[in-house]
């Protein structure tokens, strides 16, 4: 009989046992659906393709505003512009010239602003081998000093490409090299980098990061 | 129900009648609860929309569908992106060129790690943004390694780059010999002729085993159902490309295929802003991984050791 | 022909109705599992909806608990084969009976595997693309579709020689030798093979320094030969316990001996192991120097495996001594072998293998509660067709439930066995 009594007992504990479970499971007591917190959309300017900075050649191209690169409001044709030099032989840029930098090349040794503009012609540059390109085509007066990365930027190595690899099923462009680096001052800017990547399971993000800056 | 109304330890019940009676309700009772129970525990199943379809479910491998079997699935697929996304897209199944195998070659000199290349990529081809899926991660190295356990992923400066670091972005490389191919095994994902590994991702059954494979950590899988604002789909798809992808299948950078076969460049490509990355046709002597390949006198594949030969290159200029 | 089917129907019924019938404890111990089945089932309900993010694996460490258990339980599964090579190759008349305990022990742990495999896919409703002829195989070049290749023909292998021999003493008649022997030899070098296949399911991959290395299919028969048989050692004693079946001390002792070498073996190889990863010290030491001492920061895992060490070196030494000859110290001894093997292959194989991820990003890995609960269940699940098996298997054993006595109770009354106390000591 108690033998009995136990798989009763046993019997009725688990009709309870069974039933709690049913009911905790139709009201989802626990294991509720994972709520990943929203990550924010990225900036669009992180996604956009436009180039370090706003050359000439890209005025001209989208019809912007390029009286800047009108010398000759200012300056007078017949009458060249004399540099003015501090002792230590620096270019003084005056005050109109302000924006610009003089930041090509280290050792002062390229601080002449007639090594790259035409003295006769301001709308123009000029090269050691004495061509006179425009100033929206600059390309291969940078190349006439920079060879080799003048190679590789012909070839396609060097600088930015868009469009299509494929010639044969559409057009392709390739930037300037004055589309990235500013010819006074030509290092890349650093700039902001965009978002860095987020974890799944952001509890873990908690952890310290293995390095830190230094 | 198959339960025998008679005493457990196998002696015949006493009592007789009655007790064998009250013994069966008990037992009934158990088992009533006991499905009760079961049924209440598939309760969460009720919320399983839009998990499958019976046309998806008996969908064909892709090399085994007929060029009408892929128009229908094609159909389905834009379909399916128009009831959820209300935008209708234009899907593709764009096949490997004639003549054609890609490389890629990234320029370490050149790359400041600013992640363009990184959210671009997610912006074409329609990644999950939460939870996020990235095929690209860009490594911040210290000057002087090229061992990956001494990068940092999370770096967070002001400005880039910072001095004494180079930077890293590695994504699938693509491999000649890829270790994730011939792990799979269903078949799922496989090298084209030009060089892409692809994945078919309704064919996939996530069992994340090329995930474990990949020596480049290049390869995303769908934890949860992946969301995606609707004003940011990219509505220009490729069936083995950027066509949204569902719960529970592994996804992975694919050279923008549906942009690469039409032509194009990839999306990192054309939004780095110093052109620290290179695209093109390597069997084409003209095309600029080409001549990369034939000029610059040091180049790297990651992990070379690993014989994975990668149709991903890093390279310095000088 | 037809009463061949008839009566096989017959069997299948009775041991059917068998596994329902029993005393309270056998209904409180089934109803507990069945508890724990739910609670699984549920949970799993659950992570089908939503997908595998309840669980805690990410991109970085895309494995876990799911299959460490299923890489421990492959090994229990092969181990069956240990009590099979004394009887059938050593003609120990001891273990005779004992090798379809064993076995059953086997297709248990080869359910559970199934079902561990089942819920760590992402998409199980694509299954079928898995089955040679109707999906697409990847054979031979995948390791996975060997591993379901071994799996499932391990299981039907075992279940035929259990099936057969348990149906055959049913209908009191000699065993046709032909129509079992060469699946017992199959099923010894299939076991070894199994082991050995999900070995490779880690050691193929050239990408993962910690698992790309010689010895770890080595140490799993090793170990897999140490907690399998270890298993088997309490599962005979509960058997012993709650059941008038008679099992010798030999018999147990037998098995100590095997569980005693293997251990050796295995404290041998992972000494041989981390002396390679740490003496060198090259740049691949990272997962080891995660597992057992933390790496930058994060140590996790670091308690689990010094528990297991510490588990399986007192269990070696107790196996090694003469103490382990008493079967409360071996009780002790088995489960503390079990216990540091199943951490040392489930936690200390799959998961310091992801960290650090092949590109160095470190991220932790812990399951969730909805992820034990499925593990519990898949546990419950086998532990209750074990149960099952046994409930069948000891009474057509001992010849209480035979063709003869068909017309009568499910299980009938016990007949007092002259030797039954011989059993218990």
């Amino acid at each position: 009989m108690t033998r009995n009594g136990n798989t009763n007992r046993v019997l009725a504990v688990l009709t309870l046992l069974f039933s709690g479970l049913a009911v905790a499971f139709a009201l989802r007591l626990w294991g509720r659906p994972v709520v990943l917190p929203p990550i924010p959309l990225v900036d669009p300017i992180f996604t956009n393709t436009a180039t370090a900075r706003v050359s000439l050649g890209l005025l001209l191209q989208t019809h912007g505003d390029t009286s800047d690169y009108d010398c000759y409001t200012c300056h007078d044709k017949k009458e060249p512009v004399k540099l003015k030099l501090d002792d230590q032989g620096n270019v003084v840029l005056p005050k109109e010239h302000s924006d610009l930098v003089m930041g090509h090349g280290s050792h002062n040794r390229n601080n002449n602003c007639y090594n790259c503009h035409d003295e006769s012609n301001l709308e123009a540059l000029q090269t050691r081998d004495g061509r006179h390109p425009k100033l929206a085509e600059s390309s291969p007066l940078c190349g006439s000093c920079h060879g080799p990365t003048y190679d590789d930027w012909e070839a396609g190595a060097h600088g930015r490409i868009s469009g299509y690899w494929d010639r044969k099923l559409g057009p392709f462009v390739r930037q300037n090299c004055v589309a990235c680096h500013d010819p006074h001052k030509p290092a890349f800017p650093p700039r902001a980098p965009a978002p860095g990547p987020h974890l799944l399971h952001p509890i873990a993000q908690a952890a310290p990061p293995q390095e830190r800056n230094p | 129900m198959a339960y025998p109304p008679q005493s457990p330890a196998g002696a015949p019940t006493p009592g007789g009648e009655g007790q064998s009676r009250r013994s069966f309700l008990r037992t009934s009772a158990v088992f009533a609860s006991g499905l009760a129970a079961l049924a209440a525990s598939l309760a969460p199943l009720r919320h399983l929309e839009d998990y499958t379809s019976l046309e998806l479910f008996m969908q064909k491998y892709y090399k085994e569908l007929t060029p009408e079997e892929m128009a229908k699935v094609l159909q389905r697929i834009e379909r399916e992106v128009e009831r959820q996304y209300g935008v209708r897209p234009h899907v593709r199944d764009l096949k490997p060129m004639n003549g054609v195998e890609f490389a890629y070659a990234h320029n370490l000199t050149r790359c400041i790690g600013c992640r363009k290349c990184v959210h671009a990529c997610v912006a074409e081809n329609n990644q999950s943004r939460t939870p996020e899926i990235q095929y690209i991660r860009v490594l911040r190295m210290p000057h002087g390694t090229l061992d990956v356990d001494k990068s940092e992923h999370h770096y967070d400066p002001k400005l880039v780059p910072e001095k004494g670091y180079f930077y890293m972005p590695v994504q699938c490389q693509q491999c000649k010999n890829p270790p994730c191919v011939k792990v799979c095994p269903v078949h799922a994902t496989w090298q084209e002729t030009d060089g892409i590994t692809v994945i078919d991702y309704d064919w996939c059954i996530g069992c994340r085993y090329c995930e474990a494979a990949c020596p480049y950590w290049a390869r995303r899988f769908n934890w949860t159902k992946p969301s995606i604002p609707k004003d940011r789909l990219n509505p220009d798809m490729a069936y083995l490309g950027n066509r949204p992808r569902r719960q529970g299948v592994m996804e992975k950078c694919h050279f923008c295929i549906q942009r690469t076969r039409a032509g194009r460049y990839p999306a990192c490509l054309e939004v780095c802003p110093t052109g620290a990355r290179k695209f093109g046709n390597v069997l084409d002597p003209n095309s600029e991984v080409a001549y990369i390949l034939r000029t610059k006198r040091v180049f790297i594949q990651l992990k070379e050791d690993l014989g994975t030969s990668p149709r991903f290159f890093y390279y310095f200029d000088v | 022909m037809r009463k061949m089917v008839h009566d096989y129907r017959v069997f299948l019924w009775r041991c059917l109705r068998l596994a329902f019938a029993g005393d309270w404890r056998y209904y409180a111990w089934m109803g507990f599992l069945t508890v724990f089945c739910l609670l699984g089932l549920n949970a799993y309900a659950k992570q089908f909806v939503q997908g595998l993010v309840v669980t805690g694996m990410c991109d970085q460490v895309s494995w876990g608990v799911y299959i460490a258990n299923f890489t421990f339980l492959v090994g229990v599964a092969a181990a069956a084969v240990m009590l099979v090579i004394p009887v059938y190759i050593y003609d120990n008349e001891e273990l005779h009976d004992l090798v379809i305990f064993g076995e059953l022990l086997a297709v248990a742990a080869i359910l559970m595997c199934l079902a561990f495999v089942t819920v760590d896919l992402g998409r199980p409703d694509r299954f079928w693309h898995l089955i040679p002829g109707l999906g697409q195989f990847n054979f031979p070049a995948s390791m996975l579709s060997w591993d379901v290749i071994v799996l499932n023909g391990y299981l039907l292998l075992n279940i035929h020689i259990c099936g057969y021999l348990l149906y055959s003493r049913y209908q009191n008649r000699r065993p046709a030798r032909w129509f079992y022997i060469p699946f017992v030899f199959i099923a010894i070098g299939w076991a070894v093979s199994i082991h050995t296949v999900t070995a490779f399911l880690y050691v193929g991959l050239g990408g993962r320094p910690f698992w790309n290395s010689s010895i770890v299919g080595p140490r799993f028969l090793a170990s897999a030969f140490t907690a399998g048989p270890a298993l088997i050692i309490l599962a005979l004693q509960i058997i012993r316990r709650v059941t008038d079946y008679r099992i010798t001390d030999r018999a147990l002792l037998t098995l100590r001996s095997i569980v005693q070498v293997s251990m050796l073996i295995n404290v041998f190889l992972l000494l041989n192991e981390v002396f390679k990863e740490f003496y060198s010290g090259n740049l691949h030491v990272a997962s080891s120097r995660y597992l057992y001492v933390g790496l930058e920061g994060h140590h996790a895992l670091v308690p689990w495996i010094w528990t297991a060490i510490t588990f399986n070196i007192v269990a070696m030494f107790l196996l090694v001594l003469p103490v382990s000859r008493s079967l409360r110290w071996l009780n002790l001894t088995c489960v503390l072998a079990f216990v540091g093997i199943w951490i040392e292959k489930g936690m200390g194989l799959v998961i310091p293998g992801f960290i650090p991820t092949p590109l160095g990003e470190m991220v932790e890995y812990s399951p969730t509660l909805n992820e034990t609960l499925v593990c519990f269940g898949i546990w419950a699940f086998g532990l209750l067709a074990y149960t099952i098996f046994l409930r069948m298997a000891v009474p057509i054993l001992q010849g209480r439930v035979c063709k003869a006595n068909e017309s009568g109770p499910v299980l009938p009354p016990r007949v007092r066995q002259p030797n039954a106390a011989a059993a218990t000591p």
